[in-house]
């Protein structure tokens, strides 16, 4: 969550400080003046007509902090393109991915230097479409998304210069979503671990039981609701935003009430750590000391509490992701962009798509340092996602990650830190009792409003 | 400053500090000047030695450095600050228009603007009697040279070189429900329900400030070990020879002994407890405490300012001149009422 919420920050500095520039930057435009962002490019980068031509000449390739752990995995694919392709040639370079990333990715593509193909988050994907730094693949490709799941494919959709909502993006990988929780809680509580709730307002009802059984020793999950908001309102289909995403709407909604007034009752009742409201405590750790029954939600996490916990991690379950109203998760993944002021476009977009073939996608995915999953259809229907041995907890995760893939979309809420602080303070009020969940919902709403109006 | 003297010498104008250098109406060209001085750097009154040979711009060169990082860090972003507190400018840049008193007025009008205010003031107000106090304690404790004193020297100096972050951890176990200090309690049958450290507005605040006292002890007392070597040990014999106890000793001999440096640490806490951030944030979260209410000043700043969407650099930087002038309030105040005393 926290990086997410890093990587729209960032997304903000991007778009922002090209803004500031004051870059009237235009996308791809059929009247054949060939620039993009303001670079010259190839004519047949931008504009109609799908992009053919040979394979050949150099290209660079940009990963995001992945050439410590992964060199010779990507040596490997390079290799074998170069093979396929022996007049291409690709130059791996890997970016540290700090804190100044997507301001410095920004700032290589205003100096017509973006790599030829590169790794990108959803908020530098919004700032390099929007002015128009990555091939249109509708235009430029329009089978590009055939190998991809559907659910995905549609929902990486963003807006170019015109606002029109393009594929400029190849999904690739992303971490998943499922439940957890520790069985041998579950039962002390007198709830069934085949039975884990399908509803977000169902963990609540649950959630009770925990907080009646417990007598105080083990709790449902932490109270902050910071670490719930705003995927629980996401899943349970809550509008969260206004359609033009200039106010907020999610205190109109009677669910939300709902949502808080279960919040509350759950930590009066102590189903929640009462220290935990405002805390920064971090619930893997609270529940690797087996003292919450549901953990959380990143396959990565299994891992983290094999290694750390081992007694915990026997005791664990994994479920789907509560579905709720939504009817799917969200999960916004890496891409893969394709630069339009490549000097060889046509040997970038084959490269890019040679990356995120399912072959390659899932031999990555294989490699036992890493939990994540791909994105195309192929890779996830493979024995190694469908066939679980044993009742290995991070086995079933991957089963079940996988399946919800095929459903999942990439179009994940984020809210911005400060507004995320202003909503859940009030919150918090609502929970210690100092509001009513309505009058907090109103607060948290309206300083969130004032928040959005005072950043544009 | 002797070379100050030379360079100056045929200056009517005033030396004091801040006086402008001399050289506009009624000296010959500044190079004639200059190529004067270097040639005759004829003795004057009260110059003599090394001075005398020195080049006029020699001590400014020296002390180029300093001025260069003291305003590029210093002066200009604080001149900045005072401009950017009329606009409505982002954190991230770009056009801003100019909003005059807009920001001001906002922030009179803005409740948690007070909070925030309130919480900064009261830090002050309990941290720095206690950290004027406290380390004067602990100093008088292990002033004396007796054998393993080292250890405990160290022992209470170690705090300050530990990380916030990390001391701030140690302290949310300490202070958890279930945390050490609750657990001792209970066991001790003193309290039967965990007292809520971290979960009361009030008891987060408190705990913030027992953190600062704790972590700056150390430091202090370094201070205090000083000023106390220069106490007179006869006074104290003197004393103790009259039948004065420990205790009168300490109130009559070591404090005004170490008045100065009271004084000195006064003011150093005073600004510091007025710039909290980190214990907030560790003890009550992102959020500065369930409701924000234990926002301070600065953690109010970041909220409203900092935020590279939703931020406004403007009204962020006009809080930050009010903190500013609080600063300066409580130091002036604290400065008058030491004249005061010692007049």
């Amino acid at each position: 969550m926290r990086a997410r919420r890093l990587t729209r920050t960032l997304t903000c500095i991007a778009a922002l400080s090209l803004a500031a520039a004051g870059c009237g930057l235009s996308g791809g435009s059929d009247d054949g003046d060939a620039t993009a962002g303001g670079c010259k490019v190839d004519k047949a980068n931008v504009g109609s007509g799908e992009l053919s031509g040979d394979v050949k000449g150099s290209i660079t390739f940009q990963t995001t902090n992945l050439k410590k752990d992964f060199g010779d995995y990507f040596n490997g694919v390079i290799a074998a393109f170069e093979k396929e392709h022996p007049d291409a040639k690709v130059k791996w370079i890997d970016d540290p991915g700090d804190a100044t990333f997507t301001q410095r990715l920004v700032a290589d593509a205003q100096g017509c230097t973006l790599p030829d193909v590169v790794n990108i988050n959803v908020n530098t994907a919004i700032a390099l479409t929007r002015n128009g730094y990555l091939l249109d693949l509708d235009k430029k490709a329009p089978d590009a998304g055939e190998p991809f799941v559907p659910a995905l494919w549609k929902s990486s959709l963003y807006a170019d210069a015109s606002g029109t909502e393009v594929h400029s993006v190849l999904p690739w990988y992303s971490g998943g979503i499922v439940q957890t929780f520790n069985t041998e809680l579950m039962k002390k509580a007198g709830l069934d671990p085949a039975k884990p709730p399908t509803t977000v307002l169902g963990l609540f009802d649950d959630a009770e039981k925990v907080a009646r059984a417990s007598g105080g020793k083990y709790y449902a999950f932490l109270a902050n609701p910071q670490l719930r908001i705003p995927a629980d309102w996401q899943q349970m289909g809550i509008q969260i935003f206004s359609a033009d995403g200039k106010s907020f709407t999610f205190a109109d909604d009677p669910k939300t009430v709902r949502w808080v007034e279960a919040m509350t009752k759950l930590y009066k009742a102590g189903g929640m750590p009462r220290d935990s409201l405002s805390s920064t405590q971090d619930p893997a750790n609270v529940y690797g000391q087996a003292k919450l029954v549901y953990g959380p939600t990143n396959p990565n996490f299994l891992r983290f509490i094999q290694q750390n916990n081992p007694t915990v991690y026997k005791k664990t379950g994994v479920a789907r992701f509560m579905l709720d109203d939504l009817g799917h998760t969200v999960g916004a993944p890496q891409y893969i962009g394709t630069a339009s002021t490549s000097k060889n476009a046509v040997t970038a977009l084959a490269f890019a798509q040679f990356l995120t073939n399912a072959k390659n996608q899932l031999e990555w995915a294989k490699d036992p340092n890493v939990v994540i999953f791909p994105s195309t259809t192929a890779s996830l229907d493979d024995p190694f996602f469908q066939s679980v041995k044993g009742t290995d907890p991070f086995a079933e995760a991957r089963k079940i990650v996988a399946s919800d893939r095929k459903t999942a979309t990439a179009d994940e809420v984020a809210l911005t830190p400060g507004e995320l602080n202003a909503i859940s303070a009030q919150i918090q009020l609502a929970m210690q009792g100092k509001k009513s969940a309505e009058d907090a919902l109103e607060d948290a709403q309206s300083k969130g409003n004032e928040l959005i109006e005072q950043g544009s | 400053m002797a070379q100050h003297t030379v360079d100056q010498a045929p200056v009517p104008a005033p030396l004091g500090k801040g006086a402008p250098r001399p050289g506009s109406v009624p000296e010959p060209p500044g190079r004639l000047r200059r190529a004067l001085r270097s040639v005759t750097p004829g003795p004057t009154a009260d110059a003599g030695g090394a001075a005398l040979y020195r080049r006029w711009w020699l001590p400014w060169l020296w002390m180029l450095p300093a001025i260069v990082g003291t305003t590029v860090f210093g002066v200009f972003p604080f001149l900045n600050t005072i401009l950017v507190s009329f606009t409505d400018a982002k954190p991230l840049g770009g056009a801003y228009d100019v909003v005059g008193l807009d920001n001001y007025t906002r922030m009179l009008g803005d409740s948690d603007f007070w909070l925030a205010t309130r919480n900064s003031i009261l830090y002050a107000l309990i941290v720095v009697p206690l950290m004027v106090m406290l380390p004067l304690l602990l100093a008088v404790l292990v002033e004396k040279n007796l054998p393993g004193i080292g250890f405990f020297r160290s022992a209470f100096y170690t705090p300050v070189l530990a990380s916030s972050v990390v001391v701030g951890l140690s302290w949310q176990w300490l202070l958890s429900d279930q945390g050490l200090v609750n657990t001792w309690l209970q066991k001790a049958h003193i309290i039967r329900d965990a007292i809520p450290f971290l979960s009361d507005s009030w008891l987060i605040l408190l705990s913030a400030m027992g953190l600062t006292v704790w972590k700056g002890l150390g430091w202090y007392m370094i201070f205090y070990l000083a000023a106390l070597g220069n106490v007179p040990k006869e006074l104290h014999e003197a004393a103790a020879v009259d039948g004065a106890g420990a205790v009168r000793r300490f109130r009559h001999i070591t404090v005004p002994g170490v008045r100065t440096s009271m004084m000195l640490v006064g003011t150093l806490t005073g600004i510091g407890s007025l710039r909290v951030f980190t214990e907030i944030y560790m003890l009550g979260g992102a959020t500065g405490g369930p409701g924000g209410a234990d926002r301070t000043l600065p953690f109010y700043i970041r909220d409203v300012g900092l935020d590279p969407l939703t931020g406004n650099a403007g009204y962020g930087a006009a809080v930050s001149v009010a903190l500013f002038a609080l600063t300066l309030g409580l130091t002036l105040l604290a400065q008058r009422l030491t004249k005061e005393d010692e007049g």
